[in-house]
């Protein structure tokens, strides 16, 4: 590089700031009236739009919520303490909006798209407004395309679709979250070469952590990078420290960005964990706003604050790029109560829901989806047809062990149907066990869900069932390495593949179970 | 916090009866006058602002008071605003009395601060062209800010004009910090 000159310098600074010495700078103002608890009333501002922000002093940013004949209600996103009354507010003309782009991938930042990751400012040259009105019928085309979750027990019965709304819902340390995790961390192979080769688009992924603790969010991040799975992730953190208004408008921070990936036709995925705290944040605000109260003490626009969140969620027509937003919220219940206010609102609005027993967790069925009360509505159309073939008679048969199991004590009173019934049961409740993070290709998901309802683990001892899949899926990883890229490719099981996998299973049944005797 | 929605019905009901009675002018000459002694007695506000004082002895008070100084109808009205126990308030629906009546009379007025003293001729000038912007007859209120370093502040209701130097260099900073928060 060759020298700068002073003179240079001081001739570039003088262009830069030329026409800064005319310029009159017109803003409205506000004085603040009152402050508190994070809220802010403030007089003034007589043009302030509705969720517009507003700056106080000492860098304090705030967003309108309330205009009322002489004043307007405003939730602060910094210290209240540092405000007093007589204070001067600013308009800054913008209402509440996310910074949004790719350079958002990789990073932890708040509501506000600030950088809390300790790297640096975040390149990005478009901002999204938050709130935004979601898309009408005419913009929308039914989901088809499978979101592959990775856990066999959801993609094989209660499958979900990208841009559907599927709720995860069960009591604490039910593993909610751990859910929503795992399917992040599946998607890393959506990004790859070889699901390029089978037609299928990657999916980027945004975490929103509302209200949980500061270690729980380092944790997942933490996890997601060990993982690979950071690249196309973003995590928006409102933790239990930050003020109730950043938790409250985290979920729609994280839908404006979101909206971005979808408006630039790819796919996003958002996990919104978790909207009952996201409740309670918004029910903060709109006490102290003096909003009154409903049931359980919640606003009035409860049910709209979830509903225009959620609503968001949406497959593009082919017209505008086909992209999608597929959401995933997970609602924390109280002792299993699903007929609580917030629960039962967000049950109305999703397409579908993921119940979590901590009965089952307990019991070491993890995870511990009930899937006789979960279910997925939209979603079965985009579920690809191999897992249609293996799934149908899965979800039967678990029905089936269900009503059965009661009569499970009497033994040998059974008739022979009915033990056959059991035991096959038995084997898809131990067949769909799954550890966390060891999210499964579709592919391998079918193969061990084949054994499965074809009975071909009807005959191995029930404390087996693990080993024999572990080891099937790694005979056929590495001898029959086909059959499982003819399923991925043709995402169906075409009659010669079917008996080929059969001959398959049988061999290695039979060996499996020599070797169990021996 | 102020109570601005009762002072500002309790200034309206008082203008709307002053226009009727063609009082207006002298009724806010009446009320900045009142409100000047209660500002500048601390006495007389504890007395307005205390609930132990019945309202009747307070009635007495104000009327010793004014009685002889302001019109048949403020004085009306003060018993009224101390009848229903809003005494405490007089300060404020003085103010917003001035605000209707400057804007019945179509009169705007405007802050305005300045580094340095304005002379009269920059004050004409100045009031001309805030008149012209406005459309309205302009009422200046000069005060002298040294804190502003150089330029003016003019605020015309909430919309601030801000040609101080104090708000070009915090701009200039906005504009060198890079991931600053914004200004504008």
């Amino acid at each position: 590089m060759s020298d700068v000159r002073p003179d240079e310098v001081s001739d570039i600074l003088r262009r830069q700031l030329a026409g800064f010495e005319k310029e009159v700078d017109i803003y409205d103002v506000g004085t603040v009236l009152q402050i508190g608890d994070g809220v802010a009333r403030v007089y003034g501002l007589s043009r302030a739009l509705m969720s517009e922000l507003v700056e106080f002093p000492h860098g304090v940013f705030g967003m309108v919520l309330n205009l009322e004949e002489d004043n307007v209600g405003c939730i602060l996103f910094g210290e209240s303490s540092k405000i007093s009354e007589g204070d001067t507010v600013r308009r800054t003309g913008r209402v509440a909006s996310m910074p949004v782009g790719d350079a958002m991938l990789g990073r932890v930042v708040n509501p506000l798209g600030q950088p809390i990751d300790g790297r640096g400012p975040v390149p990005t040259d478009t901002l999204a407004p938050i709130e935004r009105k979601a898309l009408g019928v005419i913009q929308r085309q039914p989901v088809k395309e499978p979101l592959q979750t990775g856990i066999k027990a959801v993609d094989g019965m209660i499958p979900i679709g990208r841009g559907q709304r599927e709720l995860i819902i069960g009591d604490r340390q039910t593993g909610k979250t751990a859910i929503a995790l795992d399917t992040i961390i599946n998607q890393k192979f959506t990004h790859t070469a070889e699901a390029k080769k089978q037609g299928i688009n990657p999916v980027y992924c945004i975490y929103v952590a509302v209200g949980q603790k500061s270690s729980t969010v380092a944790q997942v991040v933490d996890k997601l990078q060990q993982e690979g799975a950071m690249e196309y992730t973003t995590v928006i953190a409102a933790t239990a420290t930050d003020p109730a208004p950043m938790q409250f408008i985290a979920p729609y921070s994280g839908a404006a960005l979101g909206e971005f990936f979808r408006d630039s036709r790819r796919h996003a995925l958002v996990v919104y964990d978790d909207l009952t705290k996201q409740a309670q944040a918004y029910r903060q605000v709109s006490l102290l706003l003096r909003r009154p109260p409903g049931r359980e003490a919640y606003p009035g626009d409860i049910f709209y604050l979830h509903s225009r969140l959620l609503e968001r969620a949406s497959k593009l027509s082919d017209e505008l790029g086909g992209g999608s937003l597929t959401a995933l919220p997970v609602i924390e219940t109280q002792a299993g109560d699903v007929s609580a206010y917030i629960p039962t609102n967000v049950i109305s609005i999703t397409d579908g829901q993921i119940y979590l027993e901590p009965g089952m967790f307990n019991s070491g069925n993890r995870p511990a989806i009930n899937v006789g009360i979960s279910v997925s509505r939209v979603g079965g159309h985009a579920q690809i047809k191999a897992m249609k073939k293996v799934a149908g008679s899965l979800r039967i048969g678990l029905a089936q062990y269900r009503e059965l199991e009661a009569f499970a004590k009497f033994g040998s009173d059974l008739d022979k149907s009915t033990l056959a019934q059991l035991k096959r049961g038995s084997h898809l409740v131990e067949l769909l066990k799954q550890g966390q993070f060891v999210p499964m290709p579709v592919e391998k998901q079918v193969v061990a869900l084949f054994a499965g309802t074809f009975g071909y683990l009807d005959e191995v001892p029930l404390e087996q069932v693990a080993r024999y899949e572990r080891e099937l899926l790694e005979v056929m990883d590495l001898r029959h390495a086909d059959i499982l890229a003819a399923i991925a490719a043709t995402k169906d099981i075409a009659p010669d593949v079917a008996e080929k996998l059969k001959e398959i299973l049988k061999q290695f049944t039979d060996s499996f179970r020599a070797s169990v005797k021996a | 916090m102020k109570n601005l929605r009762v002072a500002r019905r309790y200034a309206q009901a008082l203008m709307e009866s002053a226009d009727a009675a063609k009082t207006v002018d002298a009724t806010g000459r009446d009320l900045a006058s009142i409100a000047a002694v209660l500002a500048g007695s601390r006495e007389l506000r504890l007395l307005a602002a205390s609930p132990v004082v019945r309202p009747v002895r307070k009635e007495a008070v104000f009327r010793e008071l004014f009685g002889a100084r302001v019109g048949k109808g403020t004085m009306q009205f003060l018993a009224l605003v101390i009848a229903r126990q809003r005494e405490a308030h007089l300060g404020e629906i003085a103010e917003q009395f001035a605000l209707l009546r400057d804007a019945k009379q179509g009169v705007v007025g405007v802050d305005v601060a300045s580094a340095v003293a304005l002379s009269a001729p920059q004050q004409e000038e100045l009031t001309r062209a805030l008149g012209r912007a406005t459309g309205k007859t302009v009422r200046l209120r000069l005060t002298v800010d040294t804190a502003i370093r150089g330029g003016l502040v003019v605020r015309v209701g909430d919309t601030v004009l801000d040609a101080s130097v104090r708000r070009q260099l915090e701009l200039l900073k906005a504009r060198f910090v890079q991931g600053g928060p914004s200004t504008n």
